[in-house]
């Protein structure tokens, strides 16, 4: 009787675990699938439709897409997609590379500071990026336009041509990169600058004649997972940015994100766009992959899920 | 190396990124008072752009739209979210590799792809019953989907943080499950669903790509607006209301900023 | 438990109440060009049927079929295509067949629109406006500007300026085309590969600053980011009035090797909320002194021969009305369809991304 009665009540108890466990995760876990996992599935499908006459999707299945992604077409084969490739990957990492050599210093001072003072001065770095990515690209179309300062600056030691503003051209694209993502860069380093563990610092500051060697070997890998977070918050979003080309590049700086977002904005062609979109969900979960890897192998182990 | 001259040096590495960083922001507001439609040249203050703004309707539309879309949509995400968080944390230990996958997937999803996914979708889908309809309705509904990750990680990490015992003492303390969430749980937590809710609604008005694949004839945001107004070529009014965002921006700074202290003190 | 079902109801209800914010009321959505259309005669519609107006907006052709394609066909009631993508927007039965007996003012049309090329016998369009796309350029930077496609595509005549085309691909590559002698409104494939690479030269030239859009090219050679544009005739004019010291220094040309006519036309998406409204409305605008009206205010010809007796002077001479040799030498874009299109659209897109 008593075995029963325990037995019943274990059951009793993992049933409503597993309710509850229903109930709480259900509604979000749907919610997910329903409006994201289904619309993308259902992009990936239109990948291998066939583009119709006039760019909507259309049976049978086919990889015209694919191959038309890769350059070929009723001209033969054509480089334009692979420079749009190559120019994204090259954006991301110039500009990725460049928003860690700002950042990992700033995040550093940061936390020389004293104690009071750092939340004032992480909110100083963040606020930027409150207001929205439209606006703050705006601001340096303002800034960069033929005839401003900057500009002229720039013509004045002979860097462009004159008459030419800064903007467009791909280092206004740049520039532009490096300024919307330079928050997501500080942020995770601040937070791996604030862990250091200073004794370890100390130890390596003996141990090693030169500070470059100290700071190699005993500060560098101790930040790596938050650079490591960093770079996947920076190089995911800059490799398949559509604002900041759009608007600062001027035509010369088209970007991954711009030539799949042509294919259903400007009307030609929905197949190829999704076939790029999934040339950019691959990149993505390489990259992620990626750095996961090397966080791994660098110690940096469970923190690095971003 | 010198330690002073490296702090020294810092320091005046700190204040020229920021002046990178409030540069083009301060140029907006500046130039959102320039009498002369130019971004070359300043040619005295006048109030006139923003004259032209308060008759405009579609701006006060717009202006409406961005608000009810981020609040909706952060109160049924941070609803949602709270849930799924609290679930993970449950139940921790047992396998949810999945569920772990499916929260970082909005997360990592490329905007672009993100919105058009959704707009493909949702274009079909109305074709097919009539549901759907682009407009704040699907709007609402595409912020959510980025939304509930954040909300989820936020409420998780708090529980987590949490000492276990406090549940088993809740446990004791209160009889039904609802009067410990009441009791218990909400104000526990309650300093991470603050948190995920301001995070929810920043993520909300900062977002342009995904409302803009996902947008109906009415349901346009200020970014929105903003990004026709530019592709049409009318800077000075931008200038104008990108200033007025820019403020309402540095408000929220300030009141986190006093909200933070007073958590501190 | 109880939870559950509350956030469900707070959940739903919210949503609900997001769908109520777009309940329908006496609407009309009208997809236009910007800076088409005088608010005046938006306002006398309101009040003479008792109906909200809802403006949206494009810049481009391009952009206004995509939206159609991706839901707008059952979210606007009058949509306003430029004659090259009116057969496109039959084909792909995106537009309605236009019920004539609803349309009273059908017969002030001048004659020549009645039975338009793009579209045999008027089934599916009532025309709106008729313009010319023409170059846009400073007197100041070229004094002696040739009164040629070279202003933009010859890196002699113009070696130092910052300059834009056009952002639909169609008038672009249009304009090369004329520039190297095969016409304006050349479509064979030996025509368009040359011109696809004039422009890609063109495009990589120091001095270039863009594609832009009609209306905004306009804006741009105004703050002087550009000193030479692509652009439309009445535009051109309406933002010369309204600023008349930025443009006191522009001009606007046709080139000689030719250049786009077109005509704009009112149309009704195959799944129109409101299609009554929009027949109202269309038929509003066919009226005389309305057409008129509209064609004083935004400075392009009106192909409503009843609304002559009421058009301002300036509507009757160049920029608008173009001179007897200027109109001889312009062509309606060409229509695209299959695999021409598809062919088209590959070289452009080879335009834009190298």
């Amino acid at each position: 009787m008593v075995e029963i009665s325990q037995h019943a009540m274990r059951r009793r108890a993992v049933v409503g675990e597993m309710r509850h466990l229903l109930f709480s995760v259900t509604p979000g876990a749907a919610w997910i699938v329903i409006f994201l996992v289904l619309p993308s599935a259902y992009l990936m499908g239109v990948a291998f439709m066939t583009n119709g006459p006039y760019g909507l999707p259309q049976m049978p299945l086919t990889l015209d897409a694919f191959e038309r992604l890769a350059g070929f077409g009723f001209l033969g084969w054509s480089p334009g997609n692979l420079y749009t490739l190559l120019r994204s990957l090259w954006q991301t990492l110039l500009s990725t590379t460049l928003v860690v050599l700002v950042a990992y210093p700033i995040a550093y001072y940061i936390t020389t500071c004293r104690e009071r003072w750092r939340p004032i001065m992480l909110l100083a770095v963040v606020v930027p990026s409150w207001t929205n990515q439209v606006i703050r690209t705006f601001g340096w179309m303002n800034l960069l336009a033929p005839g401003t300062p900057l500009s002229e600056l720039a013509e004045g030691l002979g860097l462009i041509s004159p008459n030419m503003g800064l903007y467009p051209s791909n280092f206004a694209v740049t520039l532009g990169l490096v300024y919307n993502f330079l928050p997501f860069m500080v942020l995770p380093l601040y937070a791996a600058f604030e862990k250091l563990d200073t004794a370890q610092v100390e130890a390596a500051q003996d141990l090693y004649a030169s500070p470059m060697r100290a700071f190699w070997h005993a500060v560098f890998p101790q930040t790596l997972p938050g650079l490591l977070a960093g770079i996947v918050l920076v190089a995911i979003p800059a490799f398949g940015m559509y604002v900041i080309p759009e608007l600062l590049g001027g035509g010369k700086g088209m970007m991954l994100g711009n030539l799949v977002a042509t294919q259903f904005s400007g009307g030609s062609n929905w197949p190829l766009g999704a076939a790029g979109a999934i040339l950019m969900l691959i990149a993505t979960f390489i990259g992620l992959f990626a750095m996961r890897r090397i966080g791994k192998r660098l110690g940096g182990g469970e923190e690095v899920v971003i | 190396m010198n330690k002073r001259a490296l702090k020294r040096g810092l320091t005046g590495f700190w204040w020229l990124t920021l002046f990178f960083l409030y540069l083009p922001l301060a140029v907006v507001v500046l130039f959102s008072f320039n009498a002369a439609n130019s971004s070359a040249s300043f040619t005295g203050v006048s109030l006139r752009w923003y004259r032209r703004l308060l008759g405009n309707e579609q701006i006060l539309s717009a202006f409406t739209n961005s608000m009810v879309l981020a609040i909706v949509s952060s109160v049924i995400a941070l609803v949602i979210g709270c849930l799924i968080g609290y679930g993970m944390y449950r139940h921790r230990h047992r396998k949810l590799g999945w569920l772990i996958v499916l929260i970082y997937l909005p997360i990592v999803l490329p905007d672009i792809v993100f919105g058009i996914s959704e707009m493909a979708f949702f274009v079909q889908i109305h074709e097919a019953t009539g549901l759907l309809k682009p407009g704040l309705g699907t709007m609402i509904i595409a912020h959510v989907t980025f939304q509930i990750p954040f909300v989820a990680l936020i409420v998780y990490s708090r529980f987590v943080g949490l000492d276990p015992t406090l549940f088993e003492a809740a446990k004791d303390l209160y009889a039904t499950p609802f009067k410990r969430v009441l009791h218990f749980m909400l104000p526990t937590i309650k300093p991470a669903l603050i948190s995920a809710f301001f995070l929810s609604f920043t993520l909300s008005i900062d977002d342009f790509v995904i409302s803009f694949f996902t947008a109906g004839p009415e349901s346009a945001t200020l970014p929105i607006y903003i990004w026709g107004a530019i592709k049409k070529g009318v800077s000075p009014e931008i200038n104008a209301i990108a200033s007025l965002m820019i403020a309402a921006v540095a408000v929220a700074a300030i009141l986190s900023l006093i909200f933070s202290r007073r958590r501190q003190a | 438990m109880k939870i559950n079902k509350t956030t469900l109801a707070l959940s739903l209800g919210s949503l609900a109440l997001a769908g109520q914010v777009q309940a329908q009321e006496n609407k009309l959505y009208l997809f236009n060009w910007t800076e088409y259309m005088d608010p005046a005669i938006i306002e006398a519609f309101e009040e003479k049927y008792d109906v909200e107006v809802v403006q949206n907006y494009f810049n481009s052709n391009p952009e206004m079929f995509a939206k159609l394609n991706a839901g707008g066909v059952s979210q606007y009631d009058v949509i306003v295509p430029s004659n090259y993508y009116i057969p496109r927007l039959i084909e792909t039965g995106l537009v309605k067949e236009l019920d004539k007996s609803k349309l009273d003012n059908l017969d002030n049309v001048m004659e020549q629109f009645a039975d338009p090329s793009y579209d045999p016998g008027a089934r599916y369009s009532a025309p709106y406006q008729w313009g010319v796309t023409g170059i846009i350029y400073n007197t100041e930077t070229f004094p002696e500007a040739p009164k040629s496609w070279s202003l933009l595509f010859d890196p002699e005549v113009n070696s130092q300026h910052p300059f834009g085309v056009m952002g639909d691909g169609q008038v672009s590559m249009g304009g090369a085309c004329a520039y190297l002698g095969h016409g304006y409104d050349c479509t064979t494939m030996e025509a368009w590969r040359e011109a696809a690479q004039l422009l890609i030269e063109t495009k990589n030239r120091d001095t270039f600053s863009g594609f832009t859009d009609g209306t905004p090219a306009l804006q741009q050679l105004a703050r002087g980011v550009t000193h030479a544009g692509l652009s439309y005739n009445g535009d051109f004019l309406f933002y010369r009035e309204e600023n008349p010291d930025a443009f006191a220094k522009m001009e606007f040309m046709i080139p000689d090797e030719g250049a786009e006519m077109w005509v704009d036309a009112m149309m009704i998406p195959k799944e129109a909320p409101n299609p009554d409204m929009a027949y109202k409305f269309i038929d509003f605008i066919l009226d005389a002194e309305i057409g008129a009206q509209l064609s004083n205010y935004n400075y392009y010809a009106s192909p409503n021969a009843a609304a002559r007796p009421y058009l301002d002077e300036v509507l009757t001479q160049p920029p608008v009305q173009p001179s007897e040799s200027d109109m001889e030498r312009l062509r309606f874009t060409p229509t695209l369809e299959g695999e021409q299109l598809q062919t088209f659209q590959q070289l452009w897109s080879e335009v834009k991304s190298r």
